[in-house]
């Protein structure tokens, strides 16, 4: 079905093609640089698909009309466009483009990369992360020091963490913004990967301020590729991937399992691999851009089915975008409008296939043909699956697998228009209206014959199906001018405007249950179901939030004097709807200055500058309403209907505030570029929810400003040209938070292991003085002739004391066993450009950080009681230990350095004239080798705890990171061949 | 002045753009931003529909937070039998160590940071907050005042049993300096006193100015339930105020027997259709018919009852015990919803103190071979007990012998709670209406009170011998405390009676199963951490800790 869709766009596309018409008329001339003649070098008639390179003296023959224009283009240089007129002989004389005057997309404007006070980064298309991406975040990974993007795991549907310097706030907004061609707040999902022309990260504070609270944690700005004018361009981009797992958890084998005790059901099935595949996914885009006249357009569509290599999991997504842009009124109004729409079909699967493809029998069937679990009835109740009835927590995983369907539609519809208008040549005002509709579908059927979850075998009531639909709607307007004056040495560009935002949310749920058989899924028929006869059985639900909405009034100015100082302030009153009376606004500055080096110490690089930049930014909670008295409402026993307390109110709650300073140097000469950045951030009044006195707020927790976070680090980014054909370079950063200021002094503790039997018990401290992300856990010492752990007496007064309610004892014998966060990160890549081939590597690593293997915490320790379970057997098992506590010994250093990215492309020769304009063949690896000691699935950090951040409604602990769940999807390898071809 | 035009109009037209769109009101659409009451529609939803006993009115929301920790895990209940003689948690293995705290809670290693305990802190103050918040209603009626306040009062009985030393806070938002626990007593006397409209307690006094009624719908307070309460208030006194009031406890207990409607529950007067009966198990029977009758999930209506706490499966949640007690297989004795999580073990001594003709020991526990909705013995496959010959003893059979506390108690052992009977097909919440205050304890109050008035425990004779004739069992010709403290732990297991009437009778430091005799500081719970640093300074720990 889509993919007639598809075949019918692109024909259209292509009969939109124009016509050509040839005249017969020869010019001639020459193309130059300041330094000679430019070999080598494009020449176009415009409108026409009529084009020559110049030979080695730079010169070259066209056929031209008198009414044609000719455009000259070379790599490096500025484009020229030369009308024919009368000439016959042209001579072209283009100008270098230097890269220090190309533009940099930033708040509200743009700048000269030179001018630029504060630490940015630009990646380009070509820097991307190669081979099948599926989130655009994807495309930066590892490319951008200080910013960290992880998906452990690697689900398909899941959605990557990202970070910028680490701990921005504890609350809500913990990811960047970003901003897609100028609309704030949208999202990376609904920009397709091919559609990107290059990505601006705003790392610190002073270029962020402008952005206000939502740019609190950086801002990552997006720019699509546009259309260029001249005649259409046609491109098309294949790939199709295997997927297969790369890393998993060890268990017992069949024999070991038999050996060690465990209760031998006859059979040998990997479960593991029973509920994994080798996945297939393929990749299609299309695009056109072109223009005519004054306009320009670019329209792309794009096809993407992911298989996940779990069974039954993976998404189909279709993508289309269009940007126009174009002039009126003289060419003094500008128009730009931007569209897009996404519709992602997704099927998550159920989370708990992967615990208990760990953990059930090795010996165990996957079918059933008759086991003593099965006195007096066939398995056939119950789908012909074996089960191991009446054992605690212990499902067949391929049962889950194949008969549980959680599937979710998503739809997402974008757009944008954009005004400018140039009143003056020194004044232009520009006017901005967005908005984004994204609507979510989630469906949840659990057939009759489902024993987790459908109670296969309960005699009167079966199966459920579940619906819960959401809504989110986000609006802005924006109208602000920018004004120049230039005058002898020196130039100042002031900026002011206006915004507005405003979002919204909605939803509505509803379960039932009971239904005949397994005939058909009953979530498409629900009358079916026997609940409607028993209403109690039926749940029905529905939210709809506030509109949040964030007004701002900001201004700019940027000094540049004797064009080599470079001054930059700005500031942002900003207002929510979200904090209490007399909180909700807001005054955010920032001011910024950098100076060209070269031009004060005489010397002369390429490259060579320092800046200093300093900005505020607030941030927000995440919940809505927190400084008003709210209740709950409910039906009691005489079906009265009244409301309670539902939380304790915080009418003080305020702005949480972020400084950030930043010193960097930039330098370039030749074949050496680089950047270095140091910078401090402090983060005070953070919002959190915490500890409160129950007896005066009835609650014994509440949303408050609860205390103050400082990081201090530093990132690094070099890049060599070791020979004409090898290129390379390296980003890495450092940095640590710690926690100053707190409302409990005396700290707390977070992040419960969980059940079976490791409840209170909390791992993460948070302390005022220290720092964040601590572990906190007794030594493991060895094993006791009971098989029970010996913890270490670390202050040697002769006792242990290492219960979990003594953490916080003086006497307490627990110590730091590791740090969440990673102490350096870096990435690595490899240009090498042979003739038509290129290649290009990219490594990744990150080291310092600790994950506490939950898995093996609860499932490697011999438990007799778990012999009908099957064991966590890595390198680390001690088959003497029978007792599970958490301590060191499920501590584990997590350092890894990996292949994250291989790709081997071919550049075609193409003739000059033919329809084709270039094509290229790719192959890619991605996850090609990991080195690392951690025996986990994925050594990835965990920076957040509380499972993958779901568009920010779930709520995760950012307090706790290194916590390796049991619910981390499995890592896969991915091979990948891709075609790309412009015509 | 072409430019300066646009330039003006233009700035102007933003102005007033702008000007209008500065509003940052939070108007907040789906949430209640203020309290409301709306009369219900009685629906009947079968046998264990409780709207028989529901009022009308406009204090719902705070009779409502009676429902959390009463009778789940984690909270009140779990701490008052943990901590007692009637039941442990043992560590099973992999299951239940959860930081140690069960095990604390048994050998009373208990410290201030001890979750359920601060959940159990929590919880009363939570509610005493919400009863706080519905006094500050305009248009509440005298009796809808005076019931709050003896729910109140009640919240801050539960508080000074078990912390002693609390802040007394009467208004939401308000904070009050801690109270010692004599003081404490003596808030809750005076006010279940002021909606009794008298000044004190003696036999034959009268009610006629009391703002409580004598309606005897039992999800309410009357004024049965505040008199009962009293009586166990009073019989308590010594340990809370250090002074004796054991007179008038008799003198209320006697009070409710003499003017309630209450009987005892009988096998003539309490038969209710038997909801966990099994069709393959011929031994089940059809009917429930006198004690057990009283606690069945269809117990709503029962003789007996004062003042019961309302829970159902479907609108009100809160009571676990069918998932906190049984093993997982016995899931298919009863069809439950979800496997049950094997937690609670009574403890061998307590099932051993009852004789064996007992009534209640037949309904009080499960023991012996387990056996499933068609009649088939259900199995342990994950056994970690094993027969003489070394295999695997598969057969669930819940034993009253208990191997050891931890770190591997047999995941069978132990007799099982069943007092609070189960249905067929029953959901993850029981149905069964919980006892705040019934008769049989007015009785055992009442010969308390008249037996340590007198420094004579004969004196307790009558009303001990009419709960044990109901028993089944043979009257005592004499008595002594011991046997008298055994009684009533058998009448009022898993009532959560337990470790108050141990710490009344001294007994709470002995020694038992797994655990040596404790320190006396024990018979207060610590204050949880949590609430002393919230408090900033205005909470001291207890003695001891």
């Amino acid at each position: 079905m889509m993919k007639k869709m598809i075949f019918k766009q692109t024909s259209f596309f292509v009969a939109f093609l124009l016509s050509v018409g040839i005249y017969a008329q020869t010019v001639s001339g020459v193309v130059t640089s300041e330094d000679g003649p430019l070999p080598g070098a494009t020449v176009q008639v415009k409108g026409t698909s009529i084009g020559v390179s110049t030979d080695f003296d730079g010169n070259f023959t066209i056929q031209a009309d008198a009414t044609d224009v000719l455009m000259v283009s070379f790599v490096g240089f500025s484009s020229q466009e030369i009308a024919v007129g009368d000439q016959d002989q042209i001579t072209v004389t283009l100008i270098a483009d230097n890269e220090l005057e190309e533009v940099v997309v930033t708040g509200y404007g743009s700048q000269k990369q030179k001018e630029i006070t504060s630490a940015v980064v630009q990646v380009t298309a070509e820097e991307f992360n190669k081979g099948p991406i599926n989130n655009a975040a994807q495309l930066l990974q590892g490319k951008v020091a200080g910013l960290s993007i992880y998906n452990k795991g690697g689900n398909p549907n899941a959605s990557a963490t990202i970070r910028l310097r680490g701990l921005s706030t504890v609350g809500a907004n913990i990811s960047p913004l970003v901003v897609v061609d100028g609309v704030v707040g949208a999202s990376l999902d609904n920009v397709d990967p091919n559609d990107i022309e290059s990505i601006n990260v705003l790392k610190d504070g002073s270029a962020a301020a402008i952005y206000g609270s939502r740019g609190s944690s950086g801002v990552i700005i997006v720019t699509t590729k546009g259309g260029k004018s001249g005649e259409m361009q046609l491109s098309y981009n294949g790939q199709l991937s295997s997927s297969s797992i790369l890393n998993r958890i060890d268990v017992m084998t069949p024999e070991e399992f038999r050996a060690a005790g465990g209760s031998d059901l006859g059979g040998e099935t990997d479960w593991t691999e029973a509920v994994t595949r080798n996945a297939i996914s393929q990749i299609h885009n299309i695009s056109a851009s072109g223009g005519f006249g004054n306009t320009t357009y670019r329209i792309s569509a794009n096809l993407r089915e992911k298989e996940g290599i779990v069974i039954n999991t993976g998404f189909e997504q279709f993508n289309s975008r269009a940007n126009i842009s174009t002039r009126a009124l003289n060419d003094k109004l500008k128009v730009d409008f931007n569209a897009s729409f996404t519709q992602r079909q997704s099927s998550f699967g159920n989370d708990l296939v992967l615990k208990y493809a760990t953990l059930f029998n090795p010996t165990a069937p996957v079918y059933t043909e008759g086991s003593e679990y099965f006195p007096g009835s066939s398995g056939d109740a119950i789908g012909g699956y074996f089960e191991t009835f009446g054992l605690f927590d212990s499902f067949n995983p391929v049962s889950i697998a194949e008969q549980h369907d959680l599937t979710g539609e998503r739809t997402e519809l974008n757009y944008n228009l954009s005004l400018g208008y140039d009143l003056t040549d020194d004044l232009d005002i520009q006017f901005r209206a967005a908005r984004q509709t994204s609507v979510n579908q989630n469906r949840n059927y659990v057939p009759v014959t489902a024993l987790l979850g459908g109670n296969a075998l309960s005699p009167t009531r079966r199966g459920s199906a579940s619906f819960n639909d959401n809504r989110f709607e986000f609006k802005l307007y924006e109208i602000f001018g920018n004004y120049n004056i230039t005058s002898d040495g020196f130039n100042m560009n002031l900026t002011g405007g206006y915004s507005f935002q405003q979002d919204n949310f909605q939803n509505k749920g509803f379960s039932l249950g009971d239904f005949p058989d397994d005939s058909q899924d009953y979530s498409f028929n629900i009358d079916a179901s026997q609940d409607l006869l028993n209403a109690g059985f039926i749940g029905a639900n529905s939210y709809r939030g506030p509109d949040n909405k964030i007004i701002a009034f900001f201004g700019r100015v940027n000094v540049v004097i004797d064009e080599a100082i470079y001054l930059n302030a700005s500031v942002r009153r900003e207002g929510s709807t979200k904090l209490g009376e007399g909180n909700k606004w807001g005054t955010f500055p920032a001011f910024g200055i950098g100076a060209d080096l070269n031009k004060y110490l005489g010397t002369d690089f390429d490259l060579f500058k320092v800046r200093l930049g300093y900005g505020e930014t607030g941030s927000l909670p995440g919940p809505t309403g927190l400084s008003q008295v709210v209740y709950n409402f409910g039906y009691d026993s005489g079906g009265t209907g009244n409301t309670s307390q539902a939380r304790a109110a915080n009418p003080d709650l305020k702005w949480e505030s972020k400084a950030e300073t930043n010193l960097g140097v930039e330098f370039g000469n030749g074949k050496l570029s680089g950047s270095l950045d140091l910078y401090t951030r402090d983060i005070s009044d953070f919002i959190l929810e915490t500890k409160v006195d129950v007896a005066t707020y009835g609650f014994d927790r509440r949303y408050e400003n609860s205390g103050k976070i400082n990081t201090q680090g530093l990132e690094l980014n070099l890049n060599y040209q070791l020979t004409d054909s090898y290129e390379t370079g390296i980003n890495l950063s450092t940095y640590n938070t710690t926690l100053e200021e707190y409302v409990i002094e005396e700290g707390d503790i977070r992040a419960n292991l969980g059940s079976p039997g490791q409840n209170a018990t909390n791992m993460l401290l948070v302390r005022p003085g220290e720092m964040i992300g601590q572990i906190w856990a007794p030594r493991f010492d060895g094993v006791d002739a009971d098989g029970a752990p010996i913890f270490g007496d670390i202050n040697g007064d002769g006792q242990v004391v290492a219960s979990q309610d003594k953490w916080n004892d003086p006497d307490a014998d627990f110590e730091t066993a590791g740090n969440g966060i990673p102490t350096l990160e870096l990435g690595w890549s490899n240009n090498l450009n042979l003739g038509n081939w290129s290649v290009n590597a990219f490594f990744r690593g990150a080291f310092g950080h600790s994950l506490i293997n939950t898995f093996r915490a609860f499932y490697e320790p011999r438990l007799a009681s778990q012999s009908s379970y099957n064991f966590v057997n890595t390198d680390l098992a001690l088959p003497e230990l029978t007792v599970a506590q958490f301590s060191s010994l499920y501590v584990e250093k997590a350092d890894f350095f990996k292949l994250d990215n291989l790709t081997v492309a071919y550049n075609f020769d193409i003739a000059q004239g033919s329809l084709i304009n270039s094509a290229q063949l790719s192959a890619n690896v991605q996850n090609a080798f990991v080195i690392t000691n951690y025996t986990g699935i994925d050594p990835e950090p965990a920076l957040v705890d509380g499972g993958t951040n779901v568009a920010g409604f779930s709520p995760v602990d950012v307090l706790a990171p290194g916590v390796d769940r049991r619910t981390n999807y499995f890592t896969a390898r991915t091979i990948t061949v891709g075609l790309n071809i412009n015509f | 002045m072409k430019n300066f035009n646009k330039i003006f109009f233009g700035t102007l037209s933003i102005f007033a753009f702008v000007i209008a769109c500065t509003d940052l009101e939070e108007e907040l659409v789906s949430d209640f931003t203020e309290q409301l009451t709306v009369p219900g529609v009685n629906v009947d939803l079968g046998e264990t529909d409780g709207s028989s006993q529901a009022v009308q009115d406009q204090i719902g929301s705070a009779f409502e937070k009676l429902r959390d920790g009463t009778a789940g895990h984690n909270n009140y209940w779990s701490i008052q039998t943990v901590s007692s003689d009637e039941m442990q948690v043992g560590q099973k293995g992999g299951d239940w160590f959860d930081g140690g705290i069960w095990l604390d809670m048994h050998r009373h290693e208990y410290t201030a940071a001890n979750g359920p305990l601060t959940n159990t802190w929590n919880t009363q103050y939570n509610a005493i907050s919400e009863i706080n918040s519905n006094l500050a209603k305009s248009g509440l009626t005298a009796n809808e005042v005076a019931q709050l306040k003896v729910l109140r009062a009640f919240f801050y009985w539960r508080l000074m049993d078990v912390f002693g030393n609390v802040k007394i806070v009467t208004s939401v938002g308000s904070d009050a300096p801690q109270s010692s626990r004599a003081d404490v007593f003596a808030f809750v006397e005076s006010e279940i006193l002021a909606a009794l409209g008298v000044s004190a307690i003696t036999a034959d006094m009268d009610l006629t100015n009391s703002d409580l009624t004598t309606n005897p719908k039992k999800y309410r307070i009357n004024q049965y339930a505040a008199v009962g309460l009293l009586s166990r208030i009073y019989l308590n006194a010594e340990v809370y105020s250090g002074t004796a009031r054991y007179a008038e406890a008799a003198t209320a207990a006697g009070w409710v027997i003499d003017n309630g409607p209450y009987e005892l529950t009988t096998e003539g007067n309490s038969s209710v259709t038997n909801l966990a009966q099994r069709p393959g198990v011929a031994t089940d029977p059809d009917t429930l018919v006198g004690y057990p009758a009283m606690f069945a999930p269809n117990n709503q209506d029962n003789v007996e009852l004062i003042w019961t706490v309302p829970f159902d499966s479907f609108k009100g949640g809160g009571m676990n015990f069918h998932m906190m007690g049984l093993h997982q297989p016995s899931q298919f004795a009863f069809n439950f919803d979800s496997q049950p999580w094997n937690g609670y073990q009574t403890l061998e001594a307590f099932y051993n103190s009852y004789d064996d003709g007992d009534v209640r020991k037949k309904s009080n526990f499960l023991v012996g071979q387990q056996y499933s909705y068609s009649g088939l013995p259900l199995s342990d496959w994950a056994a970690d007990d094993f027969n003489p010959d070394g295999t695997k003893h598969l057969p669930l059979n819940y034993t009253p012998e208990i191997n050891e506390l931890a770190p591997n108690s047999i995941r069978q052992s132990g007799a099982r709670m069943y007092k609070f009977s189960h249905s067929q097909f029953e959901r993850n919440e029981k149905s069964n209406d919980f006892p705040i205050l019934r008769l049989s304890e007015m009785y055992m109050n009442r010969a308390e009170g008249l037996a340590r008035a007198a420094g004579d425990w004969s004196l307790a004779l009558t009303d001990v011998n009419i709960i044990r004739e109901r028993a089944k069992v043979s009257a005592y010709s004499s008595i002594t405390a011991d046997e008298f403290l055994a009684e009533k732990g058998r009448e009022f297991y898993q009532e959560s009676h337990r470790r108050t009437d141990l710490n009344r009778f001294g007994k709470y430091n002995d020694a038992w199963f797994e655990k040596s005799a404790s320190a006396s500081y024990k018979t207060l719970m610590p204050i949880p951490t949590d609430a002393i640093i919230a408090s900033g300074g205005s909470l001291t720990q207890n003695p001891g800790y």
